[in-house]
């Protein structure tokens, strides 16, 4: 039977819990050997990719995105920060920035499949449908 | 000057003003996989079965360079794009999209609108032909539409129903005496290509006029070279006024033949809630179960028998389900539908065929051999059946046309009998005599439906043996002359029976005299 990425990557995630650093050591040494043994060491990959899901999901962490015009400053970061958590209900939140100077102003906040547009450029385009009815 | 300047200013002002912007939280997904108008999108957890999607490009904006260059029509790439979640995974939702697909990239923002795909309805439609999202095609302008219907609703249930009880006049002799079709009931019109299935649909919506009916022509991936010969045809004959064609082409995206009968259905759903009655054909069903099968396989879903889906028999029950005829208490309007199928050599048991009718209320059956031996319309008596028309048939053509189908299926098969022995006994002879005038005078050519008055007169004058001394030859020229001279001579008699609808004996008596009249003036002889 085929062995997906995503079935190899649930139990690695279940055998490195509660272990220390020695201990998973070991657990990844074997487990490498189970993917050679199986001949799918070329899915490794996708394991990594997979496993960063699950760690991401029962850790409770979340990837967010934050788009602005500008360089945001410190405490603007650490506001979005809390404000995403608060959002989310997730435990942690790594945040990336990115610029885009097309939104013209104000942030555009994205995380798992949500977004939150408070960009200038939405408020001007929704300003113009506005005055066009 | 400046007065007015400042007036203007001082109004945006005071617009600008009262706008209030609110930051809300959106669900997004990302194209995945596109291709052969079916994406794949990660994300958007929270999507309905059947949602409408909306299909962004957003590198667009990124990739877009201001200077240098003529100025260019704004945004050409940008136009928006809808498409239909019907796959939902567990982490990724399929979708098909309603249209062209070539401006959509890996990688486009989706968003879902949360509303169920519905379509524009209303009485701007009448007279239009549209695409099945309510988009005129017929360059008459923009629709305005009263309202949004979904294209997928429960049919009106028990309580809401009544039994078929008021007659749908096709104007075709052969369905009206044979095969009564009733307000709400849906009769399935099937046979091989060419044979003039879509000719009866026709003729029906044409002998609508008058008779306080809307009707809607679906065609499910029709040459468009046919649709326009149709809507002209239908416009010569003045069927336009109360008409909408929704039509998805054989080029268009299989998307759109999917949709577009249930889009037709929510159309004729608007009239329907309106109290009013409404025929709707949709031409045909059996490239409609192609397309579905089409977005089936793409979106990977099993395929059985046929390769078509497991759920294709569902596919058109939910569909015909929706035709109906309400009780008073819910408007007493109707549906009444015509779904076509179109059978590969005369092939009735093959799957989808066999599912239709198996869903219908009947079937009126073409026959090739008919067709070519010059029967037009080449309706097969022993086969069509109306299951439950003939509680609406008006009780005049009941009493004059109501053996007829047994009588017309009795001389095909005497007819094959007969052919092996020249000596016939007199009963036998007279049956097919009786016969071949009948198969006579259900010869019909297409675009001239006969009203119900005049269909009764000519069924009256054969089953009282008034025309079995006139040739066999002659019997068309007959019924012509014969409702020209009642045209003159006898508007009463007509007019009674298409108020009363009901034969009394004095009534049949000036019938008969009519006939007889008509007789005396022509030489029977020539």
């Amino acid at each position: 039977m085929k062995i997906t990425a995503k079935q190899y990557a649930e139990s690695l995630y279940e055998a490195v819990q509660n272990r220390n650093d020695s201990q998973i050591k070991v657990v990844i040494n074997n487990f490498f050997s189970i993917l050679v043994q199986n001949n799918d060491i070329a899915k490794a990959e996708d394991v990594v990719v997979e496993f960063e899901k699950i760690w991401n999901i029962e850790q409770g962490i979340i990837k967010a995105e934050a788009m602005s015009a500008r360089e945001l400053d410190k405490n603007t970061v650490k506001l979005l920060n809390s404000h995403i958590v608060e959002l989310s209900s997730a435990k942690k939140v790594i945040l990336d920035q990115k610029i885009n100077k097309n939104i013209l102003g104000g942030t555009v906040i994205k995380y798992e499949d949500k977004i939150l547009d408070g960009s200038l450029r939405m408020r001007l385009s929704e300003l113009k449908s506005e005055m066009v009815k | 000057m400046s007065n007015t300047k400042d007036f203007i200013v001082e109004q945006l002002k005071q617009q600008i003003a009262g706008f209030k912007h609110e930051v809300k939280e959106q669900t997004v997904g990302k194209v995945i996989k596109i291709g052969d108008g079916i994406a794949q999108i990660s994300g958007l957890s929270d999507v309905m079965m059947s949602e409408m999607l909306k299909f962004s490009s957003n590198k667009e904006s990124e990739i877009r360079q201001p200077e240098a260059g003529p100025p260019r029509a704004e945004n050409p790439k940008s136009e928006i794009r809808h498409g239909v979640a019907l796959n939902l995974e567990e982490d990724s939702v399929g979708a098909i999209i309603l249209g062209d697909c070539s401006s959509i990239k890996e990688g486009d923002e989706v968003k879902s609108l949360k509303r169920i795909l519905e379509v524009p309805v209303g009485n701007s439609m009448i007279g239009r032909v549209v695409n099945p999202l309510g988009k005129a095609l017929d360059g008459k302008g923009e629709i305005i539409a009263d309202k949004f219907y979904p294209i997928e609703k429960i049919a009106p249930g028990v309580i809401a129903r009544e039994s078929v009880s008021e007659p749908v006049q096709t104007g075709i002799k052969a369905i009206d005496a044979m095969i009564p079709i009733g307000r709400g009931q849906r009769e399935l019109i099937i046979g091989d290509r060419q044979i003039g299935k879509t000719a009866i649909a026709i003729d029906a919506i044409i002998n609508q006029k008058g008779q306080n009916m809307k009707c809607i022509y679906v065609a499910i991936g029709q040459k468009e070279s046919k649709i326009a010969n149709i809507a002209a045809k239908l416009e010569e004959h003045g069927a336009m006024e109360y008409t909408t064609i929704v039509l998805a082409g054989a080029s268009d995206p299989a998307s759109l033949a999917y949709i577009a009968p249930y889009a037709g259905c929510a159309m004729a759903e608007y009239f329907l809630d309106k109290g009013e009655d409404v025929l709707i054909v949709y031409d045909d069903l059996s490239k409609h179960a192609v397309a579905y099968r089409e977005i089936s396989l793409l979106l990977k879903r099993p395929p059985s028998r046929e390769a078509y889906p497991g759920d294709v028999f569902y596919l058109h029950s939910r569909l015909l389900e929706r035709s109906c005829n309400l009780n008073k208490e819910h408007g007493s309007g109707s549906i009444t539908a015509l779904p076509i199928i179109e059978t590969q050599a005369g092939d009735v048991s093959a799957y989808i065929p066999t599912n239709v009718i198996s869903i219908t209320d009947g079937q009126i059956y073409l026959e090739p051999d008919l067709f070519y031996q010059g029967n037009r319309p080449a309706v097969n008596a022993g086969l069509s059946v109306s299951r439950v028309g003939s509680a609406a048939q008006i009780k005049a053509m009941k009493k004059v046309a109501g053996k007829m189908r047994l009588d017309a299926a009795q001389y095909r098969e005497l007819a094959a009998f007969a052919q092996f022995g020249s000596d016939l006994d007199e009963e036998t002879k007279n049956k097919l005599e009786r016969g071949k005038r009948l198969v006579e005078i259900f010869k019909q050519d297409q675009y001239k439906t006969v009203s119900a008055a005049n269909q009764v007169l000519i069924f009256f004058a054969i089953t009282s043996g008034l025309l079995d001394n006139i040739s066999v030859k002659k019997i068309n020229n007959f019924e012509e002359g014969l409702n020209k001279y009642a045209k003159n001579n006898g508007q009463d008699i007509l007019q009674e029976i298409a108020d009363r609808g009901e034969l009394s004996e004095k009534l049949e008596e000036m019938m008969k005299k009519l006939v007889e009249d008509y007789k005396s003036t022509i030489d029977l002889e020539k």
